[in-house]
């Protein structure tokens, strides 16, 4: 397989450096380490990459068979908007993604953990850059009613932690432990719609997405070898680490990361139009195997810890015995194990939005109990953010039936620019826009 | 009562395989190492995440291979497809299943433009040595060389 590399038009390359300096400041200090943390890699290239020799027939939907669209005019209008809508969401990702990273970067305990999330946030800001040459190389003014490629680039770099596409990407991390956790559970979303997205009858992007995947298994791995290692430290005594604070900071980014697959009911269009090839609700229960699994892992590991002497196979059944009896071994109560929670638990998009749903599947009936439970399950310095904040507002209003569940996942209030572009802006406030029409349902 | 045997799949190494391979390496040396297979499966998924190979058999991992493609090392300019550990939980051993694992990573590294593949090898280990030799390794001009230095006395 070849890759051929690719830079944006000086102005938009200089922007996005631009930006990078704002956002990504330790980059030099990455390159200036690289050889040191990862050695013998092939340095970092701010480019876009695309894959030469892709399939270039559709796989999936109605125009299976046919020749793969080379450019926006070849697509219907419905398709070429639907399109750009995931190429925008997928930019705004990648960028808002950096942005929280940077936030408690300086944080990281171990130095080989901060160097791993920089070179995580500058292979983020090469995807970013990628489908911001989607955006440049090809018209996209008739799916866009107007707007200009360049327009589009300069209204996602000025989007901050508040004014992203998605809700996992306006929330402020809170600690380190939140960088890790984002990796292993959001960025594993990011694979599966990447993955999903190598079928996309555009080929441009379907070209993008293989450098962007192989990338992702690092970005996986930066979440899940940290937190593998904890488990063994939290197992071994270390108070700086905690099963407890791990699993705090899961329940604050799983059910933001479930709500990025769309709504379980919906995923029709994607695969119909040839652009990914799955459904919402099928991908997303791929997901929770898969997070299930990381879980039980990272259990393995420390129950390993903490009973050195048992055998792999010993700590297996003991895992098994907490996990089926909810009880205590040796000390060590189900409690003391992370768990993947409940689907509906937290929601506020997708079918189970704004029901009081607990980690373990338990409902609530009153809506006080409630919050004042899920201030029990969230890291504390999130229970004090606008975000919460303005979750039991809404909450509140959804269970007392003056505010109806489709209008409450749509009113999420966002952090709106309206000022100059430049990240050095201030001009920014927050804002309830008018309800967006509902995607992917 | 006909045992069927479940189907095996090989497939590229990801990040929630570790734990398996801690696994299949303490089945195989008796010494559990995660912190070994952390830094190694980091290693590898970061470099070229499609060059390693794990097989499943019903679902389950139950062996590895790891290795990359290098360049200039020892002075071999030529891209040189390395095949650097791997393993087989001794309870799956039999079935060729470290040859269809192999088979997947060369053709990774074919289409990489990788046209020599290379390891290391204990002459001693037959069982390695033999495998190694029923893939197709032969003996090569190249000749690994070590020496013993002293322990340093203060």
């Amino acid at each position: 397989m070849k890759v051929e590399q690719l830079t944006l038009e000086k102005k938009y390359h200089d922007a996005v450096e631009h930006w990078r300096r704002h956002y990504l400041k330790d980059y030099d200090l990455l390159l200036e380490n690289w050889d040191k943390y990862f050695p013998k890699d092939e340095p970092f290239c701010l480019c876009a990459k695309m894959e030469c020799g892709t399939p270039d027939t559709v796989a999936v939907g109605e125009h299976a068979g046919e020749k793969k669209r080379l450019t926006p005019d070849q697509l219907t209008e419905d398709e070429a908007k639907h399109l750009l809508a995931i190429i925008r969401a997928q930019a705004s990702t990648e960028f808002g993604s950096i942005q929280q990273h940077a936030g408690t970067l300086a944080r990281a305990q171990d130095d080989e953990d901060r160097f791993w999330v920089l070179r995580v946030m500058a292979e983020e800001l090469r995807h970013g850059y990628q489908m911001f040459h989607l955006l440049l190389s090809q018209d996209w003014s008739k799916a866009a009613g107007g707007v200009k490629g360049e327009e589009m680039v300069e209204e996602i770099l000025s989007m901050q932690t508040g004014s992203h596409v998605l809700d996992a990407f306006n929330l402020e991390y809170d600690s380190f432990v939140d960088n890790v956790c984002f990796a292993a559970l959001v960025d594993r979303v990011g694979k599966y719609q990447l993955t999903m997205q190598k079928v996309c009858a555009f080929r441009p992007m379907a070209d993008s997405m293989p450098p962007m995947l192989r990338e992702e298994a690092f970005h996986l791995a930066a979440g899940v070898i940290p937190l593998r290692r904890w488990a063994k430290r939290a197992a071994q005594g270390d108070v700086f680490i905690s099963m407890r604070a791990i699993q705090k900071s899961i329940h604050k980014w799983y059910p933001r990361a479930l709500e990025m697959f769309g709504d379980e009911r919906g995923g029709d269009s994607n695969l119909r139009m040839g652009f990914k090839d799955m459904k919402n609700r099928e991908a997303q229960d791929l997901y929770i195997e898969e997070v299930t699994r990381m879980v039980r892992d990272i259990n393995a590991r420390f129950l390993r810890a903490r009973f050195p002497d048992y055998t792999i196979d010993k700590v297996e059944r003991v895992l098994d015995e907490l996990e089926r009896g909810r009880g205590r071994h040796q000390g060590v109560e189900y409690d003391d194990l992370l768990r993947v929670p409940d689907r509906r638990f937290f929601r506020r998009k997708g079918e189970p939005a704004w029901t009081m749903i607990g980690a373990d599947g338990e409902p609530f009936a009153d809506v006080d109990a409630y919050v004042r439970y899920l201030a029990t399950q969230l890291p504390e310095a999130y229970l004090a953010s606008r975000d919460m904040k303005t979750y039991a507002e809404t909450v509140r209003q959804v269970a007392a039936g003056t505010l109806p569940v489709a209008e409450a996942v749509r009113r999420m209030p966002r952090l709106k620019r309206v000022g100059g572009n430049c990240p050095c802006s201030r001009s920014v406030r927050w804002v309830v826009e008018d309800p967006a029409p509902t995607n992917g349902h | 009562m006909t045992q069927v045997e479940s189907p095996s799949r090989v497939r590229p190494l990801d990040e929630l395989d570790i734990g398996s391979i801690v696994k299949i390496d303490e089945r195989i040396t008796g010494i559990y190492r995660p912190e070994v297979w952390e830094e190694r499966a980091g290693y590898y998924l970061r470099r070229d995440p499609d060059a390693s190979q794990v097989v499943e058999i019903g679902g389950k991992v139950v062996g590895f291979m790891l290795g990359d493609i290098r360049i200039g090392e020892f002075g071999l300019e030529e891209p040189s497809g390395w095949i650097e550990r791997f393993g087989i939980d001794p309870d799956f051993r039999g079935r060729d299943l470290g040859k269809r694992m192999f088979e997947a990573m060369s053709a990774h590294f074919r289409a990489q433009g990788v046209t020599t593949l290379r390891t290391l090898v204990d002459r001693q280990d037959a069982g390695v040595a033999g495998f190694l030799g029923a893939l197709g390794f032969e003996s090569s001009r190249l000749q690994a060389l070590e020496m013993r230095l002293p322990t340093a006395t203060s």
